[in-house]
C-alpha cells in the first residue's frame, strides 16, 4: 500500500514539464517576466552540487510569487545546465528585486521531463531553493523563497 | 485489566478508525506484569558475529544454512517513539547453522534513510503506517520513510529486506551490509512492493506493488530478474498485506478496510466497512485481463498461506483471519507502549473458491498467525500449514507452534508456556524429501526469564515432542516477523 500522498508530489506540481518552455541560459533573459517598470540587472548564480550520476541536466524553472511557485502560474525564468563532475551552474541575469524561489531536478535521462513511476512519484532526483525539504510534497515558497537585490545572490542546491 | 469490546461495539463506532480513538483509553492492561516488552524492546547497535550456545538437544544432521530473519527492533529515540509495531527500524538478522552442528547469530539494522535522518534528529519522526510526522522531517518520495522490516527473501544473489510501500533494501547474504533500495528499472524507482512476494517452486517469483484501487503486478524471474510488470484495475482500495497464488492464478483478497480518504498516519485513512463484504479476485497468471470476483462475508486479515487448484477447478487457500481489524488498530500500536490491548486472536480458515462462482470459509478451532508452508508445494494441492499460536486473552504474542493437518483435521502442536514470545516458523525440507512434512520447522523465540533470543528446530513430523534442539544467543532480540531459510 502507499502510505504516503505523494500525489502531491507529482511531476506537474514540481516541475510544469509539460507547460514550461525549456529554454537554453543564453536566452533566458528572454523569457522574463515584464511586470517591473525599471529594467533591473540583479543576478541569481545557482550552483547544483551533490549530483550522484554523471550523465544529463539539470532543469531550473524560477518563480516570482507564491501563486506561480505552488501552481498556478508560470515561471519567470527556466533554463538548463549539462551535469560535469558532479556540478551544474546556472546564472540568470536581469531580475528585478523581489522574492524568488526555485525548482530543480536532474534530468537524468536526458527526456527533458521528470520521471515517475507508474503510481507519479518522481523517480529523478530534485531541489528546491534554500535546499528546502518537502514534506510528502514540494517544499513550501515559505521556505523556499530567498531575496534578490542589487548585485549577485548565490543559492547553493544540493540536488542527490 | 482487560476490557475486550464485542464486535458490535466495536462497528458501533461507525469506523475502526473512530474506534480506535477510545479503545486504548479503555483497555489498558498488564502495566505491572510486562515482562512481555522485551518482545518489543530496542536494540540500540549492530549484533556482531557471535556463537550460540546449544542448550539442549542435538543439532539434526543434514541442516545446514542460514536462517534470515527481519523484524522492527527500533522504536524510541529521547522521549519520542513509533506510533506503531509496524513503523520500527528492520534489523536483519542471520542465525547460521554450521555443517558441525555449532551455530551462530548476526544482525545488523537496515542502513534506511528513515533511520539516517532519526538518528540526526534524534527522535522518532519520519511518517509511518501508524506513526505521526514529526517537525523538521524531510520525505521526498516512499522510500524516505521505508523502514525495511518486514521480510526477507535472497534473490539474485542479494538479500532482499521487504517493507511494503517502498522498495526493497539490497543488504550483502554474508555480511548483511546494506547496499541501497533495489531498483527493478529506472521508471520503477519507489514503487510499492509487498512483503509477501509469491515464489513458485521453480523460483519465478510474483508480487503486487499497491496504490489505492490500483496494482502493478510483478513478476521476476528465478535469478531475480524482472521478467514483467503489468497494472491492474482492483475492485476497492483495500488494505493488504498479503496476497496468494495457485500455479495459474494470482489470488488478491480484499478486505472490507477501504482506503476512503487521506489521513495520516496512514492507517487513520482506513475504514472498516464489514456490510460491504470481504472480496476474492482470482486473476490469470498468464493473461491479466481474465478475472473473476468472488464474495465472502466480512473479515479481516494479515497472512495467507499459498493456494491451489483442484481438478474440478476448486481453488483453495488457508489464511489466519480477524474478524475485524482491531489488532492492527489498537493491539500493534499499544505493544509499542508497553500495553497489552485485547484483540480477537486470528483464527485459521480454508477458503474456497468454487467454479460455479461460490466461496466458502471454512474455520478450524485454533487460533494462529504467520501461516507458511513447504515452498516445494507452493502453488500446489499441499496437506500442511505451519503456524504459530496457542494465543491467550491475558498476554500478547504466541505461545506455541503447530503444524495443521487439514487431512485429519488435527494440530500437531508444541506450547513454549508464557515465559517465551514466539515468532515465525519455516519449513525446511529433507535433502531428497519423501513427504511434504518430511523435514524440520525451525524459528525463534525469545525466553523471557533467560532474556535470550532462541533458535529450536523440531521435527516436522512430531512437533509435540518437543524441539529436537535448541540454541541461546546471548542477546534478546525483539519479536520479530517473517524469514527465509537458505539451505546450503
Amino acid at each position: 500500500m502507499q502510505f504516503l500522498n505523494f500525489a502531491a508530489l507529482s511531476i506537474a506540481l514540481i516541475m510544469l514539464p509539460t507547460s514550461v518552455n525549456w529554454t537554453a541560459p543564453a536566452i533566458a533573459a528572454e523569457s522574463q517576466s515584464a511586470a517591473t517598470a525599471t529594467p533591473e540587472t540583479n543576478t541569481v548564480e545557482v550552483h547544483f552540487t551533490g549530483i550522484q550520476l554523471p550523465t544529463g541536466t539539470v532543469m531550473l524553472a524560477l518563480f516570482d510569487s507564491e501563486a506561480a511557485y505552488s501552481g498556478d502560474g508560470a515561471p519567470v525564468h527556466t533554463s538548463f545546465a549539462p551535469v560535469q563532475d558532479g556540478t551544474a551552474t546556472l546564472t540568470i541575469t536581469g531580475l528585478a528585486s523581489g522574492q524568488y524561489a526555485i525548482k530543480a531536478f536532474h534530468d537524468v535521462d536526458g527526456d527533458g521531463k521528470m520521471g515517475a513511476n507508474p503510481f507519479g512519484m518522481p523517480t529523478e532526483p530534485f531541489a528546491f531553493s534554500n535546499n528546502a525539504q518537502g514534506k510528502m510534497g514540494p517544499a513550501v515558497w515559505a521556505d523556499a523563497k530567498f531575496d534578490v537585490a542589487a548585485g549577485t545572490t548565490v543559492q547553493t542546491i544540493t540536488i542527490q | 485489566m482487560t476490557i475486550t469490546l464485542s464486535r458490535r461495539q466495536i462497528l458501533s463506532a461507525g469506523t475502526v478508525a473512530g474506534a480506535a480513538l477510545f479503545c486504548p483509553k479503555l483497555a489498558l492492561a498488564d502495566t505491572a506484569a510486562a515482562d512481555w516488552t522485551l518482545g518489543i524492546a530496542d536494540v540500540e547497535a549492530d549484533i556482531a558475529p557471535r556463537a550460540l550456545r546449544r542448550v539442549a538437544g542435538r543439532a539434526p544432521a543434514g541442516l545446514v544454512g542460514t536462517l534470515y530473519r527481519n523484524g522492527p527492533a527500533k522504536f524510541r529515540r529521547n522521549g519520542t517513539s513509533s506510533g506503531h509495531w509496524f513503523d520500527g527500524d528492520g534489523l536483519m538478522r542471520a542465525f547460521r547453522l554450521n555443517d558441525d552442528g555449532s551455530a551462530g547469530l548476526t544482525a545488523r539494522f537496515a542502513d534506511t534513510p528513515k533511520r539516517r535522518q532519526e538518528a540526526r534528529l534524534g527522535r522518532i519522526a519520519v511518517p509511518g503506517f501508524g506513526t505521526r510526522s514529526g517537525v523538521g522531517v524531510a520525505v521526498n518520495g516512499p522510500d524516505d520513510t521505508n523502514p525495511a522490516n518486514t521480510s526477507v527473501i535472497l534473490s539474485g544473489g542479494e538479500l532482499l529486506a521487504l517493507w511494503e510501500a517502498g522498495s526493497p533494501l539490497r543488504m550483502d547474504p554474508d555480511t548483511l551490509e546494506t547496499r541501497g533500495f533495489k531498483t527493478y528499472r529506472p521508471d520503477l524507482a519507489q514503487m510499492p512492493f509487498l512483503a509477501h512476494p509469491r515464489i513458485e517452486p521453480d523460483g519465478r517469483i510474483w508480487n503486487l506493488s499497491l496504490s489505492g484501487s490500483t496494482a502493478l503486478v510483478w513478476r521476476l524471474g528465478a535469478d531475480g530478474a524482472l521478467e514483467a510488470v503489468e497494472t491492474i484495475a482492483l475492485p476497492r482500495a483495500s488494505y493488504m498485506h498479503d496476497f496468494t497464488a495457485t500455479a495459474r492464478h494470482l489470488v488478491i483478497v480484499l478486505q472490507p478496510w477501504i482506503q476512503d480518504k487521506f489521513s495520516l498516519p496512514f492507517i487513520d485513512s482506513l475504514s472498516w466497512r464489514p456490510e460491504e463484504g470481504t472480496q476474492v479476485l482470482v486473476v490469470d497468471k498468464d493473461d491479466l485481463t481474465k478475472r473473476r470476483l468472488f464474495e465472502l462475508p466480512a473479515f479481516s486479515f494479515f497472512h495467507l498461506a499459498d493456494a491451489w487448484e483442484e481438478k474440478d477447478g476448486t481453488i483453495r487457500f488457508d489464511g489466519c483471519l480477524e474478524p475485524t481489524p482491531m489488532f492492527a488498530i489498537t493491539g500493534a500500536p499499544g505493544y509499542v507502549r508497553g500495553e497489552h490491548i485485547h484483540a480477537p486472536a486470528p483464527m485459521l480458515n480454508m477458503i474456497a473458491l468454487h467454479p460455479g462462482g461460490q466461496a466458502t470459509l471454512t474455520a478450524t478451532s485454533i487460533s494462529a498467525e504467520f501461516p507458511r508452508n513447504s515452498a516445494n508445494h507452493a502453488g500446489v494441492r499441499r496437506r500442511h500449514t505451519v503456524h504459530v499460536g496457542l494465543y491467550r486473552d491475558d498476554r500478547p504474542l504466541a505461545q506455541g507452534v503447530g503444524i495443521w493437518d487439514w487431512a485429519r483435521g488435527r494440530d500437531d502442536a508444541f506450547d513454549f508456556g508464557p515465559r517465551h514470545l514466539v515468532e515465525e516458523f519455516l519449513f525446511v525440507p529433507r535433502a531428497g524429501a519423501s513427504s511434504e512434512m518430511d523435514g524440520w520447522i525451525v524459528g525463534n523465540t525469545v525466553n523471557i526469564d533467560a532474556r535470550a533470543t532462541e533458535l529450536h528446530v523440531f521435527d516436522a513430523r512430531h512437533v509435540s515432542r518437543g524441539p529436537v534442539c535448541t540454541w541461546r544467543a546471548d542477546v534478546a532480540l525483539p519479536i520479530g516477523f517473517h524469514g527465509t531459510f537458505v539451505q546450503v
